[in-house]
């Protein structure tokens, strides 16, 4: 692929002179180059493994030790980026031939890596060493495939919910029942928009329902949400748009036609967008950088949208709990999301690097992960223990289980070509929906055309 | 360093003998020259004609680069976000060196009559020492809407809290903000040193005549300071269209486009994107730009040769 | 266009000292004028917004960082702690550090450091050096083609960095030696223009006569460069050796580029990367103020040390 660049440019004199430069540069810099993950002698091996979930680091250290301890001459160095820049560093990373031997890949990313060859097609080790794809979750697995080949091993599943501040809750007579039950439209806003409304709460102590709530000078929000949900609002605007009908492609995965201008959408973020105007969310150029989980953290706002794998820290101090998402006009929704592990296409240690992945596929790894309970595992068995622990430790889950259990109640986000451009051209209409600015129809009319017209190339 | 010898002007002189000598200074300038020719060729000269190849294709650097003719061009002029962004540039450069000259000038008037203390100048000159992304944490974290510290301040005098950042509306001028916060003590020195060159007796004299302070700043410093103001200024110029660091750590281009200037905006089309053709393509439309721009600068600085000598 | 940025025979004797008698002589005529004070105050006031933040980030830095959220103005940091240091040098352990709100990622602070001082020196050296032997034949030696390579040079100073960094980052990785300090250093370890424009504009005005007698004296063009020019140049020399280092050492965007292993780091891409391993839910801010805090030593122990040599070296003057 980018051999036939290097070959073609190292002919020219001029770069040629660069390299006399080079040599001169290195013997004047006089420490050298530092050189890359080193395989060196001895046969050991030293994979690069990366992903970007903190609340994931110890566990999977510890599997990269139990896999270590099985197989002694592969050592896996595990880093942590933080998902806004995660997916910058691996392509920068890519670009330069030097990404991690094996990366935590999403499905919003997935495609361009594959597309340009970035990422091994792992279909024949697979088969050679029989992986049974039928352990994991269903409809994990074949998300990593296109035109039959495979590009992962799926490792994990997330579905949302609504934490809430318990004391909040009650204080505004809402049960953990009622709150279950409760359902959720884009024109008055049904339970939901009462409950967001009744836990807003300004400086006098009137809640949002009373007259002369006073929307500037609000001590609790009602919701936060998080604003730079990108493409698909997946902790944000997307399980609402979805339970009001909303679909955001033509097929799934590898549609070719996105529909943002669905009046199920435009409607669902105009109704988030009354909930700024009308004082019950924070204003959107009013962020702090320590986002909707400070806010509910530091009592600021009484409920977000949150993900299972959020659970454990959001119940750490025992004020949160967590509802289901609420049944919108088509019915109750919740994207269920699921992580695979990449091997990195032109790295030196491929085998090594499968079987790695191979293991974080595998029960043993996946057991680790499900003792930490932050996290389903993708193996059906791995995630029961992992649902048990969670019981163990006090956190009722069912609110996430639940849905995967009951058909239609889950829906798989899109997975297209483009992602990342995408990503930039919605986020960027929504954001001026969040400001006020203009209407949801207006902003993402153009957005729409856009996207499409990327599409088509 | 103090060179008062001779005032002869700083003219090669001719040698009287003829072609050896000559060809002897040839090969000498030629030995000089070498090192920075070198890197001149290797790192300017070279890169920018294959800038000029890239531009002119569609490469992700992953396959190979696709020749697509002035493609990449139309689609510039085409592009707002690139439109704005060079708005937002020159918005930014606009505030950005208004401010910072202006208050450098005070603050370099001020010391000039108050106090020579070198330790008043470093302290002065501590931002400029401090990497911009540092410098860009430090104020992301005393804006923060919620936590920071210019806000809990703003509060505790009754006024609205600022998302300062997270503002469209007032983005660009925070990210302005900490950058004048931070080169207006540097900026300051340079005009202190060269307002200590001009004669004393200046003012003695238009004191004698009674003239205030201020009006005295106006007639003898600006006008004797003006070749040294417009080399700072070009150099300021320069800095500041090269504004990333601070938005890579505090904005990111956001909110809705409002601090996406040039540099971030062709290092996100690179680096993110990784449509080198296009970003490349982006990159010369600047160069025209600022070749502009410099060479108006030129012309300012040249016809400020005369004032002093 | 560019011969026209004639530099000026420097006429200045020492610099400070009779300016600075020259104010005092001025100043001495009214004592306690409102004007006088109202100075003060704006110097101080500006003094205070210029080193309050610094104040700011030590004061988060040495907070416990779960006691952030709890609204406060208060000077002093809240239940004082060391413990962010401790955990941003990779002294505390994992569960220690999750604990107070960092992610168990830690910076590398000596390695950075040390890795910046390679970066900076090696290009405040080797372009010093180079651009000044440049500005030595651009401006003292007659030669054909003298006045294209200054033109050029001053062409090149219109080039924004941008618009080479692309190719040159494209370079680098053919050559593959992206993530080496080669790589990091190579494009201005000999020269940029503003250097070699900046030298060449000084070395104009050194009289003529000097050189002229060491010509006479049989010394060549190399030995006048070395023991005459170079030694009458010390200031202007210091000047733009500090210019590059500064510079050098804030360096971000092509280090990060070119430089993001571990081993070849530097501070700026060191701080970045911590940020980034920051929790994903809410950054770690005692974690960064206190990262912030120690990247700033290098510089404050220079200026502290160096201070005069420093705040005398920033003087544009000898160009006009």
């Amino acid at each position: 692929m980018s051999r036939p660049v290097i070959r073609r440019s190292l002919r020219s004199p001029a770069v040629r002179m660069s390299a006399v430069v080079a040599g001169v540069v290195l013997v004047a810099a006089g420490c050298g180059s530092g050189g890359s993950s080193g395989g060196g002698g001895g046969g050991s091996v030293k994979l690069k493994y990366s992903l970007w979930d903190d609340n994931q680091l110890p566990q999977y250290k510890k599997c990269a030790e139990a896999f270590h301890a099985k197989n002694p001459k592969i050592t896996v160095e595990v880093t942590q980026t933080a998902w806004a820049q995660y997916w910058q560093n691996l392509t920068t990373q890519v670009v330069s031939g030097t990404a991690p031997d094996v990366f935590t890949n999403s499905v919003l990313y997935f495609p361009q890596f594959q597309k340009n060859n970035q990422i091994l097609d792992l279909t024949s080790y697979i088969r050679r060493d029989a992986v049974d794809l039928q352990q994991y979750q269903a409809n994990l697995a074949d998300v990593w495939t296109r035109d039959g080949k495979r590009y992962g091993l799926p490792k994990d599943w997330g579905t949302m919910g609504v934490a809430y501040n318990k004391e909040m809750a009650q204080r505004a007579r809402l049960t953990p029942q009622a709150l279950d039950a409760w359902n959720w439209n884009p024109v008055d806003g049904g339970d939901f928009g009462r409950a967001v409304a009744a836990m807003t709460v300004d400086e006098n102590g009137r809640t949002g329902l009373e007259p002369g709530f006073d929307k500037n000078k609000v001590k609790t929000y009602g919701l936060a949400i998080a604003y730079e949900g990108g493409a698909v609002g997946q902790d944000s605007w997307g399980p609402f748009a979805v339970s009001n009908g909303f679909q955001y492609v033509d097929r799934n995965p590898f549609g070719t036609k996105y529909n943002y201008t669905d009046p199920r959408l435009t409607q669902t973020l105009d109704w988030f967008a009354g909930l700024i105007r009308k004082g019950y969310m924070p204003a959107y150029d009013k962020q702090s950088t320590v986002g909707a989980d400070g806010l509910l953290q530091s009592g600021k706002a009484a409920m977000t949208i949150a993900g299972s794998w959020m659970a454990k820290t959001y119940t750490a101090d025992g004020k949160v709990a967590f509802a289901g998402m609420p049944t919108g006009p088509t019915g109750r929704k919740t994207p269920i999301n699921g992580l695979s592990d990449a091997v990195y296409a032109n790295g030196r240690h491929k085998e090594e690097a499968w079987q790695w992945v191979k293991f974080l596929a595998s029960t043993e790894c996946q057991d680790i992960v499900a003792g930490e309970a932050v996290v389903f595992p993708a193996i059906t068995t791995s995630s029961a223990r992992a649902e048990a622990a969670q019981q163990a430790a006090g956190r009722d889950m069912r609110i996430f289980t639940q849905p995967v259990a009951t058909p239609g109640e889950t829906f798989v986000l899109p997975v297209t070509d483009q992602g990342d451009r995408i990503l930039d051209i919605v986020q960027s209409a929504v954001d001026r929906v969040w400001l006020g600015q203009t209407d949801a129809k207006s902003a993402l009319g153009q957005a729409n055309s856009d996207v499409n017209a990327l599409l088509k190339k | 360093m103090s060179m008062t010898l001779g005032r002869r002007k700083g003219r090669p002189a001719r040698p009287r003998t003829g072609n050896r000598a000559r060809s002897k200074e040839n090969r000498a300038a030629g030995l000089f020259l070498l090192p920075a020719f070198v890197g001149f060729a290797v790192f300017y000269l070279y890169p920018t004609g294959r800038g000029i190849w890239i531009s002119l294709t569609d490469w992700n650097l992953l396959s190979d680069p696709k020749y697509v003719g002035a493609d990449n061009y139309v689609e510039v002029a085409e592009d707002p976000l690139f439109w704005n962004a060079l708005k937002v540039t020159a918005y930014f450069v606009f505030i950005t060196l208004g401010v910072q000259v202006g208050v450098a000038l005070l603050l370099a008037a001020i010391m000039v009559r108050l106090t020579g203390s070198v330790v008043v100048r470093a302290l002065l000159l501590v931002p400029w020492l401090v990497p911009n992304v540092t410098i860009g944490l430090i104020w992301l974290w005393m804006l923060d809407a919620n936590l920071g510290f210019v806000n809990h301040l703003m509060g505790k005098t009754g006024s609205d809290t600022h998302g300062f950042f997270a503002s469209p509306d007032e983005a660009l001028l925070s990210v302005s903000a900490v950058n004048i916060w931070a080169g207006t003590g540097y900026v300051a020195l340079l005009l202190y040193a060269g307002m200590l060159q001009i004669p004393g007796e200046l003012y003695e004299s238009a004191s004698l005549d009674g003239a205030g302070e201020i009006r005295m700043f106006f007639t003898i410093t600006l006008p004797l300071l003006r070749p040294i103001l417009a080399l700072v200024m070009v150099v300021s110029v320069i800095g500041s269209f090269q504004i990333f660091d601070t938005i890579a750590v505090t904005t990111k281009g956001g909110p809705v486009d409002a601090t996406r200037v040039a540099y971030y905006y062709i290092y996100q089309e690179a680096f993110t994107h990784f449509r080198m053709g296009y970003a490349a393509a982006m990159a010369l439309c600047l160069v025209v730009v600022l070749g502009g721009l410099t060479y108006l600068q030129m012309r300012l600085l040249r016809a400020s040769t005369s004032d002093l000598a | 266009m560019s011969t026209s940025i004639q530099a000026r025979p420097t006429t200045r004797a020492t610099p400070a000292k009779p300016a600075a008698g020259a104010s005092e002589r001025r100043s001495s005529r009214r004592k306690f004028s409102l004007g006088r004070v109202l100075a003060w105050l704006v110097l101080g006031v500006s003094l205070l917004i210029t080193l309050f933040p610094f104040y700011w980030m030590l004061r988060t830095a040495l907070t416990d960082g779960n006691h952030l959220y709890s609204d406060s103005t208060s000077l002093w940091p809240e239940n004082f702690t060391f413990a962010n240091f401790k955990r941003v040098l990779g002294l505390a352990s994992d569960e220690e550090s999750r604990a107070a709100g960092g992610s168990g990622a830690d910076l590398d602070f000596l390695l950075y450091t040390r890795n910046s001082i390679v970066y900076t020196t090696a290009i405040v050296v080797g372009q010093t050096l180079s651009c000044a032997m440049a500005g030595y034949a651009l401006a003292r030696l007659r030669f054909r083609g003298r006045e294209f390579a200054f033109a050029v040079v001053v062409g090149a100073l219109m080039v924004p960095p941008i618009f080479t960094l692309l190719p040159n980052f494209v370079m680098v990785k053919d050559l593959g030696m992206l993530n080496s300090f080669a790589g990091m250093v190579a494009p201005t370890l000999l020269m940029t223009p503003f250097t070699v424009f900046f030298l060449r504009q000084f070395f104009m005005s050194i009289p003529r006569e000097i050189e002229e007698a060491a010509m006479l004296d049989g010394a060549g063009h190399w030995r006048i460069f070395w023991r005459v020019v170079l030694p009458m140049s010390k200031g202007p020399i210091l000047t733009i050796a500090l210019t590059t280092a500064v510079w050098a050492w804030k360096d971000y965007l092509w280090p990060l580029l070119v430089g993001n292993e571990p081993d070849n780091r530097v501070l700026t891409t060191g701080i970045g990367v911590f940020l980034q391993q920051s929790p994903n839910a809410r950054p770690d801010w005692t974690g960064l103020m206190a990262a912030s805090t120690l990247s700033v030593v290098p510089m404050l122990i220079l200026l502290v040390v160096f201070g005069r040599r420093i705040v005398n070296g920033l003087d544009f003057t000898g160009l006009k």
